[in-house]
């Protein structure tokens, strides 16, 4: 029973310990890996390179695929350009393979001890090292967990367990194991390295680990795309190619078994040796040539994978959605160049407002699920923006553009707001069985503002101030109907706390538009400032005055 | 729909009944812009037999507004009814017309 517990508690640890270091390191070198895969365009090749060194930064491979299907959908890379990168993720996840291959029983105390001194002396507490030293535990524990792992076989009857496993295991049993193992822990090094454990306690020989480690290393690529869940579109696909890597490096290693024997070689003797006489070390490497069999075909034939996984996922309405139209990475190296797309990328995202609300006259055009799809489209366009713009200032440019920079940067984060304000101001309306007047007369007004707002980015100052004028303070209004509603709400129930909720989104919404319309009026207003300069009240009857007819 | 012209002086009087919807938009902002293009007096555009507005109505009108305004000329809304009228409130139209 011990033994048992030993291993479920190795197993436990090694589980907490992968986990906290793929969640840690992705928040300690997310950015810089951002940076590595946007800069891995170049070639096959350096796709492979980039991807490799980011499979082994997360230690996960899934981590991988993520970040470069936000990149795909944010428009970053094409989906040809992440195929490499998906595919070097996977190699560089033998990393920690090689890492329990090794005799770190001293050097797990060692790093044991110095997390709990630097958790003592309150490391963890200061920025710089805080992600880190969560990394270190996380890979403490993980050693700790194999060395669990590791020690417990070997208080086993290994001359009993040698007569049960006489012949030992059936190979497709073996293989099931590892897919098993692979689907449960979402993850073909973690069985890979319990293979290695149990190798090194002499539980388990070369031939059958080879197996077991071919099993796992599929499993993963299959429990991939079921994790994928409802994943559609381009984040699918790159499951999908996920699942290539993986399937076509087990075909390619798997055949050059029997092709070996029947040239007249034992294989599992030959890997042996190239591990150095080391089980372990044996099983290390055919983790890697599993890797690096798939992703270097799969690479290089990238434009078929393409298709495949196209084929397999088709684009959705979000992936197009989700594609920046103007700026693009190489548009950062002249920053007036790449000041002008960001304004026309953001005056784009204006102008896709009115997409999130639902017409109530036309009910047969576009539905929830569309909606749904253009509002995370519209806003993976706001984050690209957001964080085009953030590269640009930090790279440097020239003072007297910086204030255009940081006001464009204010005015996408005010779109992005709005965008968010409309999605849930259409799912209240969207909710009610039957959309009672006064939802329906505050969603028309909201389109035809967002309409006019839209309108007005290819219009001349006047169309801005006509929208200054229509989203004029009518909180008095507002504040009457909710009294109004309020009084009701006994009567009406859940309709009525909706109402309300529908009523403070518009009001929102409108403050929104309002603060959009005075963004993007703001340089010709710098030109007639007292115009702006006049006070409350006094503004107001200025504006309706302006547009009365 | 229904639209009904009326010229009292140099000022013109459009009637409008029924909805003013997605289908009924277009041809109800080719009336208002006929006017603007070949009159040059106010126009009024009574509403009295409105009973139902959306957005593209709302922006007929819209568009009838600023021609008019580039123009100098006065665009005046009359008789709303009830939820017309909290449809032109909410918004903001009643800020941009003048309303009888």
């Amino acid at each position: 029973m011990a033994i048992i517990a030993q291993i479920l508690a190795g197993l436990g640890l090694l589980f907490v310990g992968l986990k906290m270091m793929s969640t840690h390191l992705q928040q300690a070198t997310g950015r810089r890996v951002r940076h590595l895969l946007r800069t891995a365009t170049r070639s096959p090749l350096a796709g492979l390179a980039c991807g490799a060194l980011a499979g082994a930064a997360t230690q996960s491979s899934n981590a991988v695929a993520v970040i470069s299907g936000n990149l795909v959908r944010g428009g970053v890379l094409g989906t040809r350009d992440a195929i490499p990168i998906v595919a070097g993720g996977n190699v560089g996840t033998a990393a920690l393979v090689f890492v329990a291959a090794i005799d770190f029983r001293l050097l797990v105390l060692y790093l044991v001890a110095l997390v709990g001194f630097g958790f003592q002396f309150k490391l963890d507490r200061r920025p710089a090292l805080k992600e880190w030293m969560a990394v270190a535990l996380g890979l403490a524990l993980v050693l700790l967990g194999l060395d669990y792992i590791k020690q417990g076989p070997r208080g086993l009857d290994v001359t009993a367990l040698a007569a049960l496993l006489d012949h030992g295991i059936a190979p497709w049993v073996g293989f099931l194991l590892g897919l098993a193992a692979a689907a449960v822990s979402q993850s073909s090094s973690t069985p890979t390295i319990l293979v290695v454990g149990l190798m090194q306690a002499n539980v388990l020989g070369l031939d059958d680990a080879i197996v077991i480690v071919m099993g796992a290393n599929l499993g993963s690529g299959l429990s991939a795309v079921l994790s994928a869940g409802e994943l559609e579109g381009t984040g699918r696909q790159l499951c999908y190619v996920h699942v290539l890597v993986k399937a076509v490096g087990c075909l390619l290693v798997g055949a050059a078994f029997p092709v070996a024997a029947w040239l007249g070689a034992d294989p599992v003797a030959a890997l042996g040796q190239l591990g150095g006489g080391q089980p372990s070390a044996a099983l290390s490497l055919l983790f890697l040539a599993l890797q690096v069999a798939g992703a270097v075909p799969v690479s290089l034939a990238r434009r078929t994978t393409e298709s495949i996984a196209a084929a397999l996922s088709p684009p959705t309405v979000e992936d197009g959605a989700s594609k920046p139209r103007f700026i693009h990475e190489r548009a950062l190296g002249d920053w007036a160049t790449a000041l002008d797309l960001a304004e026309q990328e953001t005056m784009r995202l204006v102008k896709l407002l009115p997409t999130l609300l639902p017409d109530l006259d036309q009910q047969d055009q576009g539905g929830p699920a569309e909606r749904l799809a253009l509002w995370r489209g519209a806003n993976a366009i706001g984050v690209a923006i957001d964080q085009f713009l953030a590269d640009l200032i930090a790279r440097g440019i020239p003072r007297a553009s910086l204030p255009q920079a940081l006001h464009l940067q204010a005015l996408t984060e005010t779109v992005r707001t709005l965008q968010d304000t409309l999605h849930a101001f259409t799912e209240v309306v969207e909710g009610f069985d039957e959309v009672p007047p006064l939802a329906f007369n505050l969603s028309e007004s909201l389109r035809t503002i967002i309409l006019s707002l839209a309108d007005a980015t290819d219009g001349d100052a006047e169309d801005l101030d006509l929208i200054i004028t229509l989203t004029a303070d009518r909180s008095d209004l507002l504040s009457r109907i909710r009294r109004h509603l309020a009084a009701s709400a006994l009567g009406t129930g859940e309709d009525a706390r909706q109402l309300l909720l529908a009523t403070s989104l518009f009001e929102r919404g409108v403050w929104l538009v309002r603060r959009t319309a005075v963004a993007l009026r703001a340089p010709a207003n710098e030109v007639k400032p007292m115009a702006t300069a006049a006070p409350g009240e006094a503004r107001k009857r200025e504006e309706a005055d302006a547009h009365r007819t | 729909m229904h639209i009904e012209r009326e010229q009292v002086g140099s000022d013109v009087v459009l009637k409008v009944a029924g909805r003013l919807d997605t289908p009924n938009a277009k041809p109800f902002e080719a009336s208002l812009m006929e006017v603007v293009s070949t009159t040059d007096g106010g126009l009024l555009v009574n509403l009295a037999g409105v009973d139902y507005v959306s957005s593209s109505g709302l922006r007929a009108l819209l568009v009838a507004g600023k021609a008019m305004r580039s123009a100098k000329r006065k665009l005046t809304l009359s008789s709303l009814q009830p939820q017309i009228r909290e449809v032109f409130d909410i918004s903001g139209f009643s800020t941009l017309f003048e309303i009888s």
